[in-house]
Parts: C-alpha cells; sequence; structure tokens
C-alpha cells in the first residue's frame, strides 16, 4: 500500500453542484441522483462505488454526456452540461471522453481492428497507424483481424479499452470494466487503467472490484443517490488506496 | 473503415434472414424488369416483322386478321383461299405501287420440323431490298430458292437437285439461296408461284396478297378503295400500321395489369424489409447506443441503418436482374403462348437504360423502406448501451 503522488491542475474536468436526476416510474418518481457534490481533477483515477441502484449508472450518464440532470449544476471540461446541444454533447464524447462498458459493447460482425477504428469514422477521421499502435499497446496485434467471438473476456475488453482510446480522449469512463472477468483477467485491466492513467488520462470508473477500487487515487461512494463519502483530492497522496479498500469492502456488506 | 463497409458487414450478422429480405426484392425487381424488356422487345420484334414483309398492306381471306398476320410471317397452311380475280382489282387501285401475290403452305418432314413451301412472283424482290442471293431467282419450272437455314440443315448446295421434304418423290433443283437474315424466311423454301399452285392443286389461288403503296401516306385512302372495290368483300384489308397500333394496343393493357402486379410486389418486398430492419434495430439497441456513446450522432446512425437498408434493396436488384436473364428463355416461352401475336425473334430486349431504371427503382424503395428504421435507430439513446437488456450477439 504505497504512496501515491499525482499532479493534478487546478481545474476539475469535472464538476458537480447539486447534482440530482429524477426518473419517472409510473406515478411515482426516483431520485437516482440526490444533490450530489464532487469534482474531478484533470490525471485524476476515481473510482465510483456503492451497492447496486446506488446512482452510479445514472452518474455516468450524466457524466459521458448520455443523459441531462434534472437540477444541479454538471461542468464538463469548462462547459455547462446542463446547456449543451445535442450536437455539443455529441462532439464531447466523440472528442474527449473514452468509454469503456461491462459487456464490451464490441460489434460482432467486425474484425479486432475494424472495432478498434470505429470512432475515427464517427469523427470523419482515417484510423491510420493509431489503431496498429493502440494493438501493440494492449498486446493484440496478433488477433488483429480475430472477431469478438473468437477473443477471451479479457482480450475482448482490452479491445474496448483501445477503441476507447481512438480518439485520443482526455477521461476515460468506465462502468464496471471488470464486471465479467476472472480474478486474474481482471488485475491485468486493473494494471491496464492504472498505466493510461500514469501516461496522463483521467480515469474515472464504477466499480465492485477492490482491486480496482485500490488503484484508484479516490473512491465516491454513492447510496441511494448521495454522495456517502469520498477521499478528498487532497489527502490523494496518502489515503485513496486504503479508503477505497475499505468503502468497497463495505460496499459488499451492504449489498449482502 | 467505411460507411459502406461497416454497413454491408451487417450482413454478416443475419445471413438468412438478409438473403430472404433481399430474395423478396430480387423477385419483385425480377418482374418489373421482365415487363421492362418484353415490352421494348414485342415492340421491337413486332415491329421488324412487320417491317419484313415489306408491305404496307397484307389482303387476306376472311378470318381473324392476327392469325392471318401470323400465318403470313411463320409460315403455315392456310385454311381458305384468295382468287385470282381479286388481283386485277387490286391492281387497278392507283396508290398501289406493287402487289405480289403468295401462295403458302406447310407440311410435315419426317424427321424435321414443318417444312414452309411459298410460291411468289419475282416481284417480291421489290418487297425484300434486303435480301442478298447467292444464284438467282426461280425462273424455270421446278426451281428452288432456299433461306440459309433450310439449306443448311439439309446440306443443300447451289445448283443441286434436291428431294422436295414433305413431297415424296417430287425433286427441285436449288437455283438460289438467301444469305441469313435471322428471319423465319431462313428456313422457307420459295418457287415459282404457278409451280406452289400446281404442286399443292390450288390453281388460280393464292393464300394472301402483299401490297405495297406509291406513297405510305395514302394508306387510309388505298385501303378504303381495296374495302370498297368486289374483291374487298370476300378479303380481309389489313393496314400493317394499323395491325401494329392495334397489338401494341392489345399488348398495353396487359402490360398495366403486369406493371401494377410489379408494383404491389414492389411496396410489399418495401414493407418486407422495412420490418426486417426495423427487428433488426430493435435487436441491435445496445450496439446503436454504444455507438452514439463513442461519437456517433444521430445523422450518423440514420446513415448507417438507411446504408443498410439500401444496401439490401440494391443487392435484390441486382439478384433480381440477374434472375431476369436467367429466366429470360422460359418466361419467354409463356409469354409467347399466351399472345396472339407473337414475333418470331426473341421478345425479351434488354438494355443498359432498363437495367439502370430497375436498379433505380431498387435503390428508390430501399430509401423508403429505409426511413423508419433508420428514424428509429438515430432515436435510441447512447445510455441504451448501459441500460439495455440485450443486443450484443
Amino acid at each position: 500500500m504505497g504512496m501515491k503522488s499525482i499532479q493534478l491542475s487546478e481545474n476539475p474536468i469535472i464538476s458537480a453542484k447539486a447534482l440530482t436526476k429524477i426518473y419517472p416510474r409510473g406515478r411515482e418518481q426516483v431520485r437516482a441522483l440526490d444533490n450530489a457534490d464532487f469534482e474531478i481533477q484533470s490525471g485524476e483515477f476515481v473510482a465510483i462505488i456503492g451497492p447496486s441502484g446506488a446512482g452510479k449508472s445514472t452518474l455516468l450518464h450524466m457524466v459521458g454526456c448520455m443523459d441531462a440532470p434534472t437540477s444541479g449544476t454538471l461542468t464538463l471540461f469548462g462547459q455547462a452540461a446542463e446547456r449543451m446541444t445535442e450536437r455539443q454533447r455529441t462532439r464531447l464524447r466523440r472528442e474527449r471522453i473514452g468509454f469503456v462498458f461491462q459487456h464490451f459493447g464490441l460489434i460482432p460482425t467486425l474484425s479486432v481492428a475494424e472495432n478498434i477504428s470505429l470512432p475515427t469514422l464517427f469523427a470523419r477521421r482515417k484510423a491510420g497507424h493509431r489503431a496498429e499502435e493502440l494493438l501493440t499497446a494492449v498486446g493484440l496485434s496478433h488477433r488483429r483481424d480475430h472477431r469478438p467471438h473468437e477473443l477471451s473476456g479479457g482480450e475482448m475488453q482490452r479491445v474496448a479499452i483501445a477503441r476507447a482510446l481512438m480518439n485520443n480522449p482526455e477521461l476515460i469512463l468506465a462502468d464496471e470494466p471488470t464486471g465479467n472477468l476472472d480474478a486474474a483477467t481482471g488485475e491485468a485491466i486493473v494494471d491496464l487503467f492504472a498505466r493510461l492513467n500514469r501516461e496522463g488520462l483521467t480515469v474515472l470508473v464504477i466499480t465492485h472490484n477492490p482491486r480496482l477500487a485500490a488503484a484508484a487515487h479516490r473512491c465516491i461512494e454513492l447510496v441511494d443517490g448521495r454522495v456517502k463519502r469520498a477521499s478528498a483530492s487532497e489527502s490523494l497522496a496518502y489515503s485513496a488506496p486504503f479508503f477505497c479498500n475499505w468503502l468497497v469492502r463495505r460496499s459488499f456488506n451492504v449489498i449482502r | 473503415m467505411t460507411w459502406l463497409k461497416l454497413a454491408f458487414k451487417e450482413w454478416r450478422r443475419r445471413p438468412l434472414r438478409t438473403a430472404v429480405t433481399t430474395a423478396g426484392v430480387a423477385i419483385a425487381t425480377a418482374a418489373l424488369f421482365s415487363l421492362l424488356a418484353f415490352q421494348k422487345g414485342y415492340r421491337n420484334g413486332v415491329q421488324e416483322e412487320l417491317d419484313r414483309l415489306g408491305a404496307h398492306v397484307l389482303l387476306v381471306p376472311k378470318g381473324c386478321p392476327y392469325d392471318a398476320a401470323s400465318m403470313a410471317l411463320h409460315g403455315a397452311s392456310w385454311p381458305c383461299y384468295l382468287e385470282q380475280r381479286y388481283l386485277g382489282e387490286v391492281r387497278t387501285v392507283p396508290e398501289v405501287a406493287t402487289v405480289a401475290p403468295v401462295f403458302m403452305t406447310a407440311l410435315d418432314a419426317p424427321g424435321s420440323k414443318q417444312i414452309v413451301y411459298v410460291g411468289v412472283e419475282s416481284n417480291i424482290l421489290a418487297l425484300r431490298p434486303a435480301w442478298r442471293i447467292r444464284g438467282t431467282f426461280p425462273n424455270h419450272t421446278d426451281e428452288l430458292l432456299v433461306g440459309a437455314e433450310i439449306a443448311g440443315r439439309n446440306g443443300w448446295e447451289l445448283g443441286q437437285q434436291v428431294s422436295l421434304p414433305g413431297l415424296g418423290n417430287r425433286f427441285g433443283r436449288i437455283s438460289g439461296v438467301v444469305a441469313p437474315t435471322q428471319t423465319a424466311d431462313d428456313s422457307f423454301i420459295h418457287l415459282r408461284l404457278e409451280d406452289a399452285q400446281r404442286r399443292f392443286n390450288h390453281p388460280g389461288q393464292f393464300t394472301h396478297i402483299l401490297v405495297r403503296l406509291r406513297n405510305p401516306n395514302d394508306l387510309d385512302k388505298a385501303v378504303a378503295q381495296l374495302r370498297g372495290c368486289d374483291a374487298g368483300l370476300s378479303m380481309n384489308v389489313i393496314p400493317l400500321a394499323h395491325l401494329f397500333k392495334t397489338i401494341q394496343s392489345l399488348v398495353n393493357s396487359t402490360r398495366l395489369l403486369l406493371g401494377c402486379i410489379a408494383a404491389v410486389a414492389l411496396l410489399i418486398a418495401g414493407a418486407g424489409v422495412a420490418n426486417t430492419i426495423l427487428v433488426a434495430v430493435a435487436e441491435r439497441q445496445r450496439e446503436l447506443g454504444m455507438m452514439r456513446a463513442v461519437g456517433a450522432s444521430r445523422s450518423d446512425v440514420f446513415r448507417l441503418v438507411w446504408l443498410e437498408t439500401i444496401q439490401t434493396c440494391f443487392a435484390g436488384g441486382l439478384a433480381g436482374i440477374a434472375i431476369s436473364f436467367l429466366a429470360s428463355r422460359g418466361v419467354e416461352t409463356w409469354v409467347r403462348s399466351m399472345l396472339p401475336f407473337g414475333p418470331s425473334g426473341s421478345m425479351i430486349h434488354w438494355e443498359w437504360g432498363t437495367v439502370t431504371i430497375c436498379l433505380l427503382c431498387a435503390l428508390i424503395l430501399g430509401s423508403l423502406a429505409g426511413l423508419l428504421p433508420a428514424s428509429r435507430a438515430a432515436a435510441v439513446p447512447p445510455m441504451m448501451t448501459i441500460r439495455g437488456d440485450g443486443g450484443w450477439a
């Protein structure tokens, strides 16, 4: 459990104040997020933890510009998310955010290389050598022409991570990236996220995996849509791994 | 990676379903292509056949004019005859330039298809300017002018004395061979008119008379005079231009019906395509959501699904045209059996314009059929990739 020291910028790339999301469910209204306040600095590796139904995915939707908040403010890369047009949100997702999903989200009819190149099609850019570089970076050069069903779970997730990196994003959003993987494969993915973060990427993961949470600089715990506990960025240098481990174990206990 | 390639790759997902959907479009396009090709081919064929007669007016015994025209063009045994005396009356009409009486009969020859004998006078040459004769027109008794096809089939040479097929021990001498014309003439045996009348026991009788006018613009006037003379009461006066129009109008009415059927088939195929793509969109909600999440705009997703639909229809169009080509012989045989008058040449005439029209129809069909599924796909929110229940095949 060594000390972690990172360089943080002064301006947060994600800033949420009283962030609230209410979904209608029949005649009821469900507060999926309830006055959540948090900030994430550029270069951070943050894990969002909490039991199922705590609002983790809703938070990811907001931060990933997939959904708009009901109230409160959310600032992404200096822009107010609630005032963004559909086109601006799409551009932000395309150019500044990379997504990694629990179920990988690979297109079964495309090869590994084609799956990785997909975001460049939407960005109207040529894939060039970038896809090959990423294939090499995630150790899948030998699998470039394989289709997803020919890969193991870990390989599929590495392809998904490579795809998320294709347009050189500043932020990686990962939704339980180790959720469908065995422990050993999950370890490799944790290491990969840690490496990407060391190379300068901001990483925000939703996870139940203590190992992944421990690799983060800090954790944000959500319970019933509220930020129950968060290690402050100022104390990152000494507290994150221990604190996150403790929170994840606690979350598991809540689930049980 | 290109949009077209990405759309094309979708075919891999459900190849059987895609193939069945494409087959629907292919059948509809094949119907449309066959109809257009038939329309063109039939029109050209009839026009060419009537032109080949070299006459403006055909005089035949009373009866069905279409049957008579078909017999005159393709060769047959005639059930009734015109009399010698009609000839004089026809020649008195001032607008008439050439009067070519013809005696035609067809015989069954063992081991061969029907042999058509055509008795003509030398003035028939004025009506057949395209004939290239090796040798001479029959000038003497029992001389024969034979078509290239029958000469080749029987191994006949110029000047050779040959046994006349279907006539037992009768002989004739080949005085001339007509170079191939790609018409029924290629299989006819021409002989002098009086020889034909004598051999087939109809002296002084004809099966039909070909009339060429000095000026085709006088057709109506000439026809009125021919119908008004005494002989006109005993024969059908068929202006070939009118015959062509009548045949065309008969075929057009059938074509309209077939056209409606082809249009309905296209609409049904389009509905099938739209339904299939809608189902595919419903199955791919998470995948489409993922595309939105990784940067695809609504219009990108719309474009992708729209392209998939258009590709399916375009492929169906291509397949339909290929099916039409492969089935053209069978379709032609079937259509020929249904028509009162069919030209002897091919009735299916395709050209690049027809291919283009059919492919355009398939593209338009795909464009329209793809609108609803593409709109549905474009409306899939990006968070569907996390929230959706299915989608990753």
